[in-house]
């Protein structure tokens, strides 16, 4: 009968580690971090060798994020992909905090590289012929996968999206991309937005710059 | 206000009700033509510039990211890059268990007799545990026909991020499993064993 031994695997290159610059924070402190001070509490964790330490901010980083990626994933894959092409984008984009590269915002790049992932998600399709079968293919009987994707045609999404990003592009006053940025693409209501805003801003002109950026990117659809 | 606007207010409303974002494709499902194709765009342009969730450890622990996070924390505390992270995934995405994986990597590797080993480094690559400058291209060119993924692709995961920035082990260290008889010898130190390594070794460890 053989039995199971354990041999030592090489571990990771030594490096000098800043065992007395990194003080461990507890999850309280480090959910009120903003992205920077979270990856930069990561990255001297990780230096000074401290792994158990940077879980409750990677928690708090993929939980803040993941349904988002996810929701976004969701406009344009089939279900049983969504979940592999957000995990590889948040990791990838976490871990580029780690190799030197400056990537900017990290929710920015989390989003680009997202983008990224589901474009190169439909170029490998058309390259390459589809492996997995859809249900459609057993014939109805076999209802292991579920429902069909139902998102929209990839193509008409993407142009879509590049006539919204194009109306946005257009508006040449700072105060109205602000109103778009705080009411159309934020959270806040007409009147918040108002105030935010500012200098003499309403919320009647809040509707208008509103409707009027929605209707030129609806134009802008329409002349395709 | 137009079906699109007040599909996007609901979905608005959803997230702020909910703190965490709606499923988009029920209020997709409201709109037909480019009505839908503008509702998407809309909610992706939303969701983009959504702040950072507030953290909730009960629903974290009961959510997809929390596996997530692990897979992260692995990859950033061993030495292959994102693979902790990647390689299971595109295994389960394969619908493969890592036996019928292991299995098919050491046949398109001609290793049939040691597919034990080839389990072991595998395990390893899987965990973080193995050097990703080690393992040769032929490894990752096999497993990725496997797994749907290229070779290339494989690599660059492999290499993020940087090793050696801070990702020596804690107390403890690594340790990986082997099957050994019990007359074999003991295990030699691994300078001694780089002068013994076999084929497999070679294409695991070799670079």
């Amino acid at each position: 009968m053989a039995k199971r031994r354990y041999v030592r695997v090489e571990p990771p290159t030594p490096t000098p580690r800043a065992l007395d610059d990194f003080a461990e924070l507890p999850e309280g402190r480090l959910a009120v971090l903003g992205d920077d001070e979270l990856i930069d509490y990561l990255r001297a964790a990780r230096s000074a060798g401290r792994q158990e330490a940077m879980k409750p901010a990677l928690a708090i980083l993929v939980f803040g994020y993941w349904d988002i990626l996810v929701s976004r994933a969701r406009l344009r894959l089939p279900e049983s992909d969504v979940e592999d092409v957000a995990a590889e984008a948040a990791a990838s984009a976490i871990a580029s905090a780690f190799d030197g590269r400056s990537v900017g915002e990290l929710r920015s790049w989390m989003h680009t590289i997202l983008s990224r992932r589901i474009a190169d998600y439909y170029e490998a399709r058309t390259r390459r012929p589809q492996t997995t079968p859809l249900a459609s293919e057993h014939g109805g009987v076999d209802e292991v996968w579920g429902a069909e994707p139902a998102e929209p045609f990839e193509g008409d999404a993407l142009f879509a999206s590049e006539c919204l990003g194009q109306a946005y592009d257009e508006l040449e006053d700072e105060r109205h991309r602000r109103t778009i940025d705080l009411y159309v693409y934020g959270p806040l209501s007409a009147t918040a937005t108002a105030a935010e805003v500012g200098g003499g801003m309403t919320e009647a002109n809040v509707h208008q710059v509103a409707s009027r950026f929605q209707r030129r990117f609806r134009e802008l659809m329409d002349d395709d | 206000m137009t079906d699109v606007e007040r599909l996007l207010a609901e979905y608005k409303e959803a997230h702020r009700a909910d703190g965490a974002p709606a499923d988009p494709r029920p209020y997709l499902a409201r709109a037909s033509g480019p009505d839908r194709a503008a509702l998407g765009a809309l909610i992706d342009a939303y969701l983009a510039r959504a702040p950072r969730r507030s953290f909730d450890a009960a629903r974290f622990r009961d959510s997809a990211a929390a596996p997530m996070a692990e897979s992260l924390q692995r990859a950033l505390s061993g030495s292959g890059g994102l693979w902790p992270a990647l390689l299971p995934r595109l295994r389960n995405q394969a619908r493969l268990r890592r036996a019928e994986l292991v299995s098919e990597l050491a046949a398109r590797l001609g290793a049939q007799s040691q597919t034990e080993k080839v389990a072991a480094y595998y395990h390893q690559m899987e965990q973080g545990l193995l050097p990703a400058t080690g393992v040769s291209d032929t490894v990752l060119e096999a497993l990725g026909r496997i797994i749907g993924y290229s070779r290339e692709a494989l690599r660059r995961a492999g290499e993020l991020p940087a090793p050696g920035a801070g990702a020596g082990p804690e107390p403890g260290a690594v340790f990986a499993r082997t099957r050994r008889a019990d007359s074999e010898p003991a295990e030699p130190a691994p300078e001694a064993a780089e002068r013994h390594w076999d084929a497999v070794d070679r294409l695991f460890r070799g670079g």
